[in-house]
């Protein structure tokens, strides 16, 4: 038997188990007991009955005009008769004997006291010095009876007792087990993302250790997320500080000197310096998409966001390409705001790289949480648009410029559990290129 | 302009300050917000250039304080915080514009000269005086159409006049606008800047009041 799962059915079937033995064992011990009394008390009226009518009979032969005749009493009204007995003389012959007797049960006279055969119970006495001898006997089967009837009342309350017993140990294991029910479905009904304490008051002793485990190990993954992102933050700012310096003197190299092939050198290093930053951008950006906490506690309005990132973009070199559709309502997420930063820039960024030098690229953002990146650049073959998906899901770290952005964008979406549509034309046009997927939005009521 | 320049990176901070200098404008250089204080005590300033992170705390604290004060001073956040939540934070606390790290020279001045005008009241770079068509953002002027070279120097002190049409501006806030602390300034360097200007874009362009100081002539 396969021991159930559930703690509940466990301890109300050992519970359950464990009483039904016992009180079998005690129905048991009980009905051996009686038993042993029973016999006593029968055994008693047997040896009485047979001392009663023993004198009686004794005057009675005695008394006889013709010896050796064997008469049968008549019954005085017509009964079932428990005991019966026969009175012999020395020899066996039978003098007497009770209505309903049957001397073939009885066996011969060995003396007087108990005897028991197969069927009956057999009590001997003898008087005149041994010529008149009675034996009563019982029959078994009556006995045998009333002790059926009283294991029958030990053993029948067990019927009813046992699955009254069964229903209240289950309702107080589940009584007892309530806090931890509690507890389970405050486990349940909080995200993936909240990390917060569960409050675990009530809880069983055995079960309490427990809980605070837990919610030790949710404050130390806290406190790991926390390090991650301030890890991250921390390398960028650690990294871009040097750079910028290197940048900024490689620029001032540049418009100092007179030389033109120092001046050339400079805006080489200048280059140089621009691409590790770019590259090393990426290497935090994947590494927050991967490790990073992407939901936040507190919720932000996604529209500033995507509005700083175009404004951004927009500074650096092409302004007026993109057109940003944004609803007139806030845009409620708990989507850590950098992490949507994150993704808008690389979309549009892959947007205007690959749309084509002046097609405009559309960045929609509607109040369900729909986010649409298109352009209007050329159509990408389907099986290239199969191919990018399937990159998309190896989200490859070693893949450089572009590929690298795609994967970000895909790491991202895939943590916030929402899937990257790839379409090619656009829908409802004959060009372009659009990627779009579904942002997780609070309910604005 | 005068300008207090935040930042605790050794490199990057003179690269600035040249760039600044080579502008034309005057900068003061601190790399701790303490001696950024005592900078702001000692001198009035156009405009700041504020790292966010700085040995001795916060540049956002800094600049809270400050708007706090009631201190309108226009502030360029430079960080190499590029999180989108950083950003915010700064333009909330009341930076007026934000440089990430790393950024072109080129544009860091151009962002000078955009929130200098903004808050000069005139955002519009184009202007014209008289005969003469001035682009603040391209640093260049034309009279009657045709093109005025100014040197560095002659530039910063036309924009003081430019900045404050109408305003007499005395001989020491021109040299203030001009030199950094450490700078030394020749005692007649306002003298020799001026008449250069009056060579170059007539003699009415800067009226002198005897005793007093210099304003931008009526156009």
């Amino acid at each position: 038997m396969r021991w159930p799962a559930s703690l509940q059915a466990r301890l109300g079937l050992s519970v359950g188990l464990v009483l039904t033995m016992l009180w079998l064992l005690a129905a048991t011990v009980t009905a051996v007991i009686v038993r042993a009394e029973m016999d006593e008390v029968f055994d008693s009226a047997l040896r009485e009955t047979a001392e009663r009518i023993l004198p009686l009979a004794v005057t009675d032969i005695v008394g006889r005009e013709d010896q050796g005749v064997t008469q049968r009493l008549a019954p005085i009204r017509e009964h079932d008769e428990f005991f019966t007995y026969l009175i012999r003389d020395a020899e066996g012959r039978v003098l007497l004997q009770s209505h309903a007797a049957d001397p073939t049960v009885f066996p011969s006279y060995d003396g007087p006291g108990f005897r028991q055969t197969a069927t009956h119970r057999l009590y001997s006495d003898a008087a005149l010095q041994d010529t008149i001898r009675i034996t009563v006997a019982e029959p078994l089967a009556h006995r045998m009876s009333v002790a059926r009837e009283i294991q029958m009342g030990l053993g029948l309350p067990l019927l009813i007792v046992l699955p009254v017993a069964l229903i209240a140990i289950i309702l107080a294991v589940r009584f007892s087990l309530d806090p931890l029910r509690r507890f389970r479905a405050r486990l349940e009904a909080r995200g993936a993302r909240d990390l917060s304490q569960v409050p675990h008051e009530g809880l069983p002793t055995e079960i309490g250790p427990l809980a605070d485990t837990l919610n030790s190990l949710l404050a130390r993954l806290r406190e790991a997320f926390e390090a991650e992102r301030s890890f991250a933050a921390n390398a960028a700012h650690e990294l871009r500080t040097p750079l910028a310096g290197a940048i900024a003197q490689a620029q001032r190299l540049r418009s100092e000197t007179k030389d033109r092939a120092a001046a050339q050198r400079a805006t080489d290093i200048e280059e140089t310096l621009k691409r590790l930053t770019r590259r090393t951008e990426r290497m935090m950006q994947l590494a927050r998409a991967e490790g990073g906490r992407l939901r936040m506690d507190k919720s932000s309005d996604l529209r500033g966001v995507a509005r700083i990132v175009v404004d951004d973009i927009g500074r650096t070199g092409t302004p007026d390409r993109i057109r940003l559709n944004l609803p007139d309502m806030a845009v409620m997420s708990d989507l850590d705001p950098d992490a949507f930063a994150i993704l808008c820039r690389n979309l549009v960024e892959n947007a205007l790289r690959h749309g084509g030098q002046t097609t405009p690229v559309d960045v929609t953002l509607t109040a369900s949480g729909q986010f649409t990146v298109a352009n209007d650049g050329p159509v990408v073959p389907s099986e290239t648009l199969n191919r990018l998906t399937a990159r998309f899901e190896r989200a490859s770290a070693t893949a450089d410029g572009s590929g690298l952005g795609l994967a970000i964008v895909a790491a991202i979406t895939e943590r916030i559990g929402s899937r990257l549509v790839l379409q090619s034309p656009r829908p409802d046009r004959t060009t372009g290129f659009q990627v779009s997927l579904r942002l997780p939005i609070e309910d604005s009521e | 302009m005068r300008i207090l320049l935040i930042e605790d990176d050794t490199t990057l901070g003179a690269a600035v300050r040249d760039q600044i200098a080579a502008d034309g404008q005057s900068v003061d250089w601190v790399t701790r917000l303490d001696a950024a204080s005592d900078a702001m005590a000692a001198t009035s300033y156009d405009l700041i250039l504020l790292d966010l992170m700085l040995p001795d705390g916060r540049g956002i604290g800094f600049l809270k304080v400050l708007r706090t004060r009631g201190d309108v001073t226009p502030v360029i956040i430079l960080t190499a915080l590029d999180q989108v939540s950083d950003r915010i934070e700064g333009l909330n606390g009341g930076a007026d514009d934000y440089l990430v790290k790393p950024f072109d020279l080129s544009e860091l001045s151009a962002r000078i000269g955009s929130v200098a005008r903004r808050y000069s009241g005139n955002p519009n770079p184009i202007l014209t005086h008289g005969p003469l068509d001035i682009d603040l953002a391209a640093r260049s002027v034309h009279r009657d159409g045709r093109h005025v070279p100014l040197t560095a120097r002659e530039w910063a002190l036309f924009e003081a006049f430019l900045a404050r049409p109408g305003q007499l501006l005395s001989k020491a806030q021109l040299e203030e606008k001009l030199y950094a602390f450490d700078a030394e300034v020749e005692s007649n360097t306002i003298e020799v800047h001026v008449s250069r200007l009056r060579k170059k874009l007539g003699s009415a362009i800067i009226e002198t009041e005897r005793g007093m100081g210099y304003r931008l002539g009526r156009p």
